[in-house]
C-alpha cells in the first residue's frame, strides 16, 4: 500500500494568531465551502495549481521566455507590462509580464519547474505523515517555552482524512499542543476521531441563519452546529472565529445570535474566548494569483463597528478579542 | 500591559528644545587648551594633560538651562560641540578647518541670528559664528605645525601597510583612495569610567591619595616610581581641576538663583549650587547628588579626550541605593525621581558633536555612544538585581522615543516577568531598543575568554555599539584604527576564490589561494578561505596592534585613571596598562553573506552539480552581467543561512568558528585577549559599496549581511527559524558583543498574548545559548522603504489571524493598504 499523504499549501512558522503561544500553522488544501471573501482562495480546490505573481515576475526578456517555451498547451502568453521605479520616481525598468490562459492550463507544472525567482510555482505540496510531523516540529523549543504548538489549517482540514488524524496523534505522541482550525463542516465520525489529539478548535462561525449561511457560503450550517454542541459536550475545547463581513454578518442580531449559541450551547467550559476577525481584502492578491476572474472587495469594517460587535459579545459574559 | 507614567511639562519642553537642537560649533575649549599648550610648552604628555585640563576648568562657561535639574556641558552654549587641537583638530594634511570651508564655499549661510547655518537639509542641523571662525584662524597658526598622533602614525607606517590598504580588505586604506580615513583617528577611550567610584568616593579622597604619595616619595623616586610619579602628579593636578569644576556650576547655579524671581525655581537653584558644592569633594549622599556626581564626571571625563564614546555603565546599579534611601527617608516621591532621570538622559542628549556630513549619513545621526546598562544580576551574590530605576530607564526611553543612549537590558534566568513585558513594551515604542543582553551566556564569557574574575564578569556593561567590558575596571578598545574598523569578510571571500586578487581594484596580494574553478570540492574552497582569513584578519590586527604602541605612548588620560580600577594602586596611566584589565577586540560584519557564497558554490557545484565552478566564477567576476538566469536559480533553490536548515547552518558555523580561532592568535603589548565581535556597527551598507559581486547572487554595490543576522530577505521562515540558525555556534566565544536584528510586525505585539510570545521566544533563545537580540517592531517608514526596494525586504511577512503573505508579493495598493493597517496598530 502506498504511503498516506497529504496535500498541504503552506507551513507557518512562528505563527501567533493560531491558538495559544508560538505556532507552526500547517495549512491544507480542499475546503468544501466557497466564502466569496476566502482570504486564502487558493486553500479551497484540492488539486494542485499553478499560481503567478506578478510582482516577482522578472519579464521575459531576462529569462527568455522559458515559461512560455515550456508550456506543452501553450497556455502562457505575454502580458501586461511593469514599470519598476526607482527611489528617485524614475523608470528603473519596464518589465514584460506573462498571463496564464486558465482555460488551456492543466497545473502540470512545467513551467514552475524553470521559473527561478518563483513567479510561477505550484501551490500544494504533498508530505508523508512523518515528512510534515518532522517540519512541523522544527520549533519546539518555541513551544515549550510559550504554551504554543502546532496548528493544522486549512482549507477544511477535516476533508483530509485521515490523513489529519495520523498528523495529529504522531504530534500528540511527541507532546506537541495541537489546535485545529477547522469549519466542523464534516461528519460527526471525523470530529469524534480527532478530538483526542486536539487540545483545541479554532471553530469559524460564519453565520447563525441557515439560510443566509447556505447561500452565501454554500454549504448548511446546521452540520457545523450540530458538531460544536455534540463535541462541546463531549468536553472538547474552542477558541471561536467570527469574521465579521459587511453587508453579511456584521449586524447586532447575528451577533447576538452568535454569542448567545456560544453562551448557552457550547458553555463557558468549551469556550475559551471568541476571535472577532475583521474582513480585510487581502485575499483579492491572492485570489488573482489563481484566476482572472475579477472579485469584488468590499470596505473593511470600521474600528468602531468591531468595538460595538466585541461589546456586544462580551455582555454574554464571554472573553473577546480582535485581530 | 505595562502602564507608563505621564510625562512633566519640563520633561515635555527639554525635550522639544532637543528635539530641534542647533548645534553650535564652540571654539572656547580649543581657545583654553590652545593658551595652556603655548604656554606649557614642552611639558611631557600626561603632566601637560592634567595642566591644559585645569585651565579648562577653571575658565570654561558653566551653562544653567532654564529648566534644567541635572547640569553640565561642553561650552557656551547648551548644544555647544567643542574642538579638540590637540587631537589634530587642525593638524597636517587639512588646509582648512572643514567648517570654514563650508562657510567659505558658500553653504553655510549667514541667518538672522548672526550665525552661518548649516543648510536645511543638514542632517543635523549646526551653526557657527564668525567670530568663532577668527578665533579658529588664530587657534590654526600654533597647531598647523605641531604633530599629533595621526600624524605620527601615518609618518610610521610599518612594511606591511601597503599591501594590507593595497587589498582595500579592511579599514586601512592609503591616503587618496576613496574612504580613507588616517590609519590612527579615534582617540582612546571606548569603555566605561569608574562612576561608580567617583559618586561614593568623591574628588577630594583621590587628591588626598595622590598627595599622600607624593608626600611620601619627596625626593625618593626610585625604581618604578620615577614613572609613577608624573602620574600621581597628573591625578593630584587633575582631581583639584574637577573640584573646581564642580564647584564653579555651583557658583553658576548660585548666581543664577540669585536673580532668579520664580521661588519654586530660585529654590530648586539653590539646592542644586548646595548639592553641587557638596559633591565637589565629597561622595554624594542622595540621589539627586548620585545624578549629579555621575552627570559632572561625565562632562569632566569627555572633556579630556576627543569623541571617548563613554559608556555610562550600570546606571539603575550604581544610582538605586540612593534612590532607596531617599525614599525610605521621604525626603523624595517616584514621580519626582522619575523626572531626574528623564532629565539626566535628555542632558546627555546635549552632547552631540557637529560631524560631517559624510559620517552623519553613514553612522546614523545622533548617537553620543554612551551606551547605558541596565538589569542584569548583583555582583557579589549573582541575585537578579533588577530595582525600580531599572523600570525608570525604560520608561525614560520609551515615552521620550529616546534612541539615544543606546540602552542594553541584562537579563538572567530570574529575571521578572514584568520587565521582560516592559522590555518588549519599549522595543514597540523605539525600535532597536533595548538591547537585549543574556547574563547566562556573557557572565561565564567573560570567565572564560577574558580571565575576569566571578565578580568582575557580573559587573560587566556594554560600550558603543555591541562591546563587553568590565565596569571602571576595565580598558577594553583603545581602538587605534579607523571609525567601523574591521576586516571586511566578504572581500576576504572573493579574494580567496580569486587567487588573493581584489576582483573590484585588480590588487594582487602576497597570498596565491588559486581559483575557484581549480577548485575541486568544497573543502578546498574553504581552505582557500582559511588562508586568505588568517592572512588579512591578522595583518588587520597588527596594524591596530602597532598603531595602538605609538598611540598609547601619547594619549595619557588622568581624568579618566582616577576613576579606573587598578591605575590608583598601580601607579600608572589607563594607557600605561594601569587597568585592572586590560582587552582589545574587533567585529566581522557580513559573516553570513560568506556563508551563503559557501553554501552557493556547496549546492550549486558539488553536491546538485547545477552548474561548473567555472560559470560560477565567471558570474560572479562579470557581477552577474549575463549570468541573470544562473543568479536567478542560485537566489532561488540554494539553502540559505537562517531558515534553520542544518544544509545551510553548517557553513554559518563554520566561517564564525574561523573568526574566532584567528582571534585567538592575536595579542598586543597591554593585551593578551583579542576580542571577536559580530556586530555591524551600521556598516554594512557601506561595505556593501566597495565589495565585489559574491556568489550568493549578490551584486556591487548591494549592502552585505548586517552583524550577525543572516543575509537581508533570505530568512524566510521567520524569527524563530532566524534563532535556530544563530544559536549553531557558541556564543560564549564572542565577547566583543553580537548584534542580532529580528523585525516583528506589529500585529505580533498589539496586546498581552503578543507581548508574552515575544518574551517566551526571547527565553527560549537565550536557553538555547543566544546572547544578544534586538527587535524592531515594522513601522510604516520601513513598509514604504520595502515598497521602493523589494530585493532587500523580501522576508517581510504581513500577519494578519490566519493569513500570511509576503510584503513585497503584493501589489502596490494593497502594500498601501497594509500601511495603512500598520498605522491603525501603532497608533
Amino acid at each position: 500500500m502506498a504511503e498516506l499523504t497529504g496535500r498541504v499549501y503552506d507551513i507557518q512558522p512562528f505563527s501567533v494568531h493560531d491558538g495559544p503561544g508560538i505556532r507552526t500553522t500547517v495549512f491544507l488544501k480542499g475546503c468544501p465551502l466557497r466564502c466569496p471573501w476566502c482570504h486564502s482562495p487558493e486553500s479551497q480546490l484540492f488539486e494542485p495549481q499553478l499560481s503567478w505573481i506578478a510582482m516577482r515576475c522578472v519579464g521575459t526578456d531576462q529569462c527568455k521566455d522559458k515559461c512560455i517555451k515550456a508550456c506543452p498547451k501553450n497556455a502562457i502568453e505575454y502580458g501586461e507590462t511593469r514599470k519598476d521605479m526607482n527611489e528617485d520616481g524614475t523608470v528603473k525598468s519596464i518589465v514584460q509580464q506573462i498571463h496564464v490562459k486558465r482555460d488551456l492550463c492543466d497545473n502540470c507544472g512545467k513551467c514552475a519547474e524553470l521559473c527561478y525567482p518563483k513567479a510561477l510555482y505550484i501551490c500544494g505540496e504533498d508530505y508523508t505523515v512523518d515528512a510534515l510531523v518532522k517540519k512541523a516540529m522544527k520549533d519546539k523549543a518555541y513551544f515549550d517555552s510559550s504554551g504554543g504548538g502546532v496548528t493544522i489549517s486549512g482549507g477544511e482540514a477535516l476533508s483530509q482524512m485521515p490523513f489529519t488524524l495520523e498528523v495529529l496523534k504522531k504530534l500528540k505522541e511527541k507532546g506537541v499542543h495541537t489546535a485545529l482550525d477547522t469549519t466542523f463542516f464534516t461528519p460527526w465520525e471525523n470530529v469524534e476521531a480527532v478530538m483526542p489529539y486536539v487540545d483545541v478548535f479554532l471553530l469559524d462561525l460564519k453565520h447563525m441563519d441557515n439560510e443566509k449561511h447556505l447561500g452565501m457560503v454554500k454549504v448548511p450550517n446546521t452540520v457545523i452546529l450540530e458538531n460544536a454542541v455534540k463535541a462541546a459536550k463531549a468536553g472538547a475545547r474552542f477558541e471561536i472565529r467570527v469574521p465579521i463581513i459587511p453587508m453579511f454578518n456584521d449586524n447586532d442580531e447575528n451577533m447576538h445570535a452568535t454569542a448567545k449559541f456560544c453562551k448557552e450551547q457550547l458553555g463557558d467550559e468549551a469556550v475559551e474566548f471568541v476571535q472577532l476577525l475583521p474582513y480585510h481584502s487581502l485575499g483579492v492578491t491572492k485570489h488573482l494569483r489563481i484566476s482572472d476572474t475579477p472579485v469584488a472587495a468590499a470596505v473593511p469594517p470600521s474600528a468602531e463597528k468591531m468595538e460595538h460587535m466585541k461589546e456586544i459579545t462580551e455582555s454574554y459574559g464571554l472573553k473577546v478579542v480582535i485581530y | 500591559m505595562y502602564k507608563f507614567r505621564e510625562i512633566t511639562p519640563r520633561v515635555a519642553d527639554y525635550r522639544y528644545q532637543i528635539r530641534n537642537r542647533v548645534l553650535t560649533y564652540d571654539s572656547e575649549r580649543g581657545e583654553i587648551i590652545t593658551e595652556a599648550y603655548k604656554r606649557l610648552g614642552a611639558m611631557i604628555p600626561i603632566l601637560k594633560k592634567a595642566y591644559a585640563q585645569h585651565d579648562w576648568a577653571e575658565k570654561c562657561t558653566c551653562f544653567i538651562g532654564d529648566t534644567e535639574l541635572i547640569v553640565g556641558g561642553k561650552g557656551k552654549y547648551m548644544f555647544s560641540s567643542s574642538g579638540y587641537p590637540e587631537c589634530g583638530e587642525f593638524g597636517g594634511s587639512m588646509n582648512d578647518h572643514w567648517i570654514a570651508g563650508l562657510v567659505k564655499s558658500g553653504l553655510w549661510k549667514m541667518q538672522d541670528d548672526g550665525f552661518y547655518h548649516s543648510p536645511d537639509t543638514a542632517l543635523a542641523p549646526a551653526r557657527i559664528h564668525p567670530d568663532t571662525l577668527k578665533k579658529m584662524d588664530e587657534m590654526k597658526e600654533y597647531w598647523k605645525d605641531k604633530e599629533n598622533t595621526s600624524d605620527r602614525v601615518t609618518a610610521s607606517l610599518p612594511d606591511f601597510y601597503e599591501e594590507l590598504a593595497g587589498t582595500a580588505a579592511t579599514s586601512y586604506l592609503m591616503p587618496g583612495q576613496p574612504g580613507f580615513i588616517p590609519p590612527y583617528s579615534l582617540p582612546l577611550g571606548h569603555l566605561v569610567a569608574g562612576y561608580k567610584k567617583i559618586i561614593n568616593t568623591g574628588y577630594r579622597a583621590i587628591y588626598d591619595e595622590a598627595t599622600a604619595w607624593l608626600d611620601a616619595h619627596y625626593g625618593k623616586l626610585f625604581g618604578q616610581d620615577a614613572k609613577k610619579y608624573s602620574f600621581y602628579k597628573a591625578i593630584q593636578i587633575t582631581a583639584d581641576a574637577a573640584m573646581i569644576f564642580v564647584k564653579r556650576y555651583g557658583d553658576a547655579c548660585k548666581a543664577k538663583a540669585a536673580e532668579c524671581t520664580d521661588e519654586k525655581r530660585k529654590a530648586e537653584l539653590e539646592r542644586m549650587a548646595e548639592d553641587l558644592y557638596w559633591i565637589s569633594e565629597k561622595p554624594a549622599t542622595t540621589f539627586r547628588q548620585c545624578l549629579q556626581a555621575y552627570m559632572s564626571y561625565q562632562v569632566f571625563h569627555i572633556a579630556e579626550t576627543s569623541n571617548p564614546s563613554a559608556a555610562l555603565g550600570r546606571f539603575d546599579q550604581y544610582t538605586w541605593p540612593f534612590l532607596k534611601k531617599d525614599l525610605e527617608e521621604g525626603t523624595i516621591t517616584m514621580d519626582e525621581a522619575q523626572e531626574l532621570v528623564d532629565m539626566f538622559f535628555l542632558k546627555a542628549n546635549c552632547f552631540y558633536g557637529i560631524a560631517p556630513e559624510v559620517v552623519a549619513d553613514t553612522t546614523g545621526v545622533g548617537n553620543t555612544w554612551q551606551h547605558t546598562t541596565i538589569g542584569g544580576v548583583d555582583p557579589k551574590t549573582g541575585e537578579d538585581a533588577t530595582n525600580p530605576v531599572t523600570y525608570m530607564v525604560l520608561e525614560t526611553v520609551a515615552r521620550l522615543e529616546l534612541h539615544d543612549p543606546t540602552i542594553s537590558l541584562r537579563f538572567n534566568k530570574n529575571t521578572p516577568d514584568e520587565l521582560w513585558s516592559c522590555a518588549v513594551e519599549t522595543s514597540k515604542m523605539v525600535g532597536g531598543l533595548p538591547l537585549y543582553q543574556n547574563d547566562e551566556v556573557i557572565i561565564p564569557g567573560l570567565i572564560k575568554e577574558v580571565g575576569f574574575s566571578l565578580e568582575d564578569a557580573r559587573d560587566y556593561g556594554i560600550i558603543g555599539c555591541q562591546e563587553i567590558v568590565g565596569c571602571g575596571n576595565d580598558f577594553p578598545a583603545p581602538n587605534g584604527c579607523p571609525p567601523h574598523g574591521s576586516a571586511f569578510w566578504s572581500i576576504i571571500f572573493d579574494m580567496a576564490i580569486n587567487n588573493g586578487i581584489n576582483p573590484l581594484n585588480g590588487y594582487q596580494c602576497r597570498l596565491h589561494t588559486g581559483y575557484l574553478y581549480e577548485m575541486e570540492n568544497i573543502e578546498q574552497v574553504r581552505d582557500a578561505v582559511r588562508k586568505m582569513g588568517y592572512y588579512i584578519q591578522q595583518m588587520f590586527a597588527s596594524m591596530h596592534c602597532y598603531a595602538e604602541e605609538i598611540a598609547l605612548a601619547d594619549n595619557c588620560q588622568p581624568a579618566l585613571s582616577m576613576s579606573v580600577e587598578g591605575c590608583m594602586e598601580s601607579g600608572l596611566d589607563v594607557s600605561w596598562g594601569g587597568a585592572k584589565y586590560n582587552s582589545f577586540g574587533c567585529t566581522a560584519t557580513g559573516l553570513s553573506t560568506v556563508a551563503d557564497s559557501l553554501n552557493t558554490i556547496k549546492y550549486m557545484c558539488f553536491d546538485k552539480k547545477l552548474c561548473t565552478t567555472r560559470e560560477l566564477y565567471d558570474a560572479v567576476m562579470a557581477n552577474w552581467e549575463g549570468y541573470e538566469d544562473l543568479r536567478e536559480q542560485v537566489k532561488s533553490v540554494v539553502p540559505h543561512y537562517g531558515n534553520g536548515d542544518p544544509y545551510a547552518d553548517v557553513e554559518g558555523k563554520w566561517i564564525n568558528d574561523l573568526y574566532y580561532e584567528i582571534c585567538q592568535t592575536v595579542s598586543s603589548s597591554r593585551s593578551k585577549v583579542y576580542k571577536s565581535g559580530l556586530y555591524g556597527a551600521s556598516d554594512h551598507i557601506r561595505q556593501g559599496r566597495i565589495t565585489w559581486a559574491t556568489p550568493d547572487g549578490r551584486k556591487l554595490g548591494d549592502p552585505i549581511a548586517d552583524g550577525s543576522s543572516p543575509v537581508q530577505g533570505f530568512d524566510k521562515n521567520g524569527p524563530t527559524a532566524v534563532f535556530t540558525s544563530c544559536a549553531c555556534y557558541d556564543h560564549h566565544h564572542y565577547m566583543d558583543g553580537i548584534a542580532l536584528n529580528l523585525r516583528l510586525h506589529p500585529s505580533v505585539v498589539s496586546n498581552d498574548e503578543g507581548i508574552a510570545k515575544v518574551v517566551a521566544m526571547t527565553k527560549a533563545y537565550f536557553a538555547n545559548g543566544g546572547m544578544e537580540t534586538q527587535y524592531n517592531v515594522v513601522d510604516t517608514a520601513t513598509l514604504r522603504k520595502a515598497q521602493e526596494d523589494p530585493s532587500a525586504y523580501k522576508d517581510l511577512v504581513v500577519r494578519i489571524a490566519g493569513y500570511s503573505a509576503y510584503f513585497v508579493d503584493m501589489s502596490k495598493d494593497l502594500q498601501n493598504d497594509i500601511i495603512a493597517r500598520t498605522e491603525n496598530q501603532l497608533g
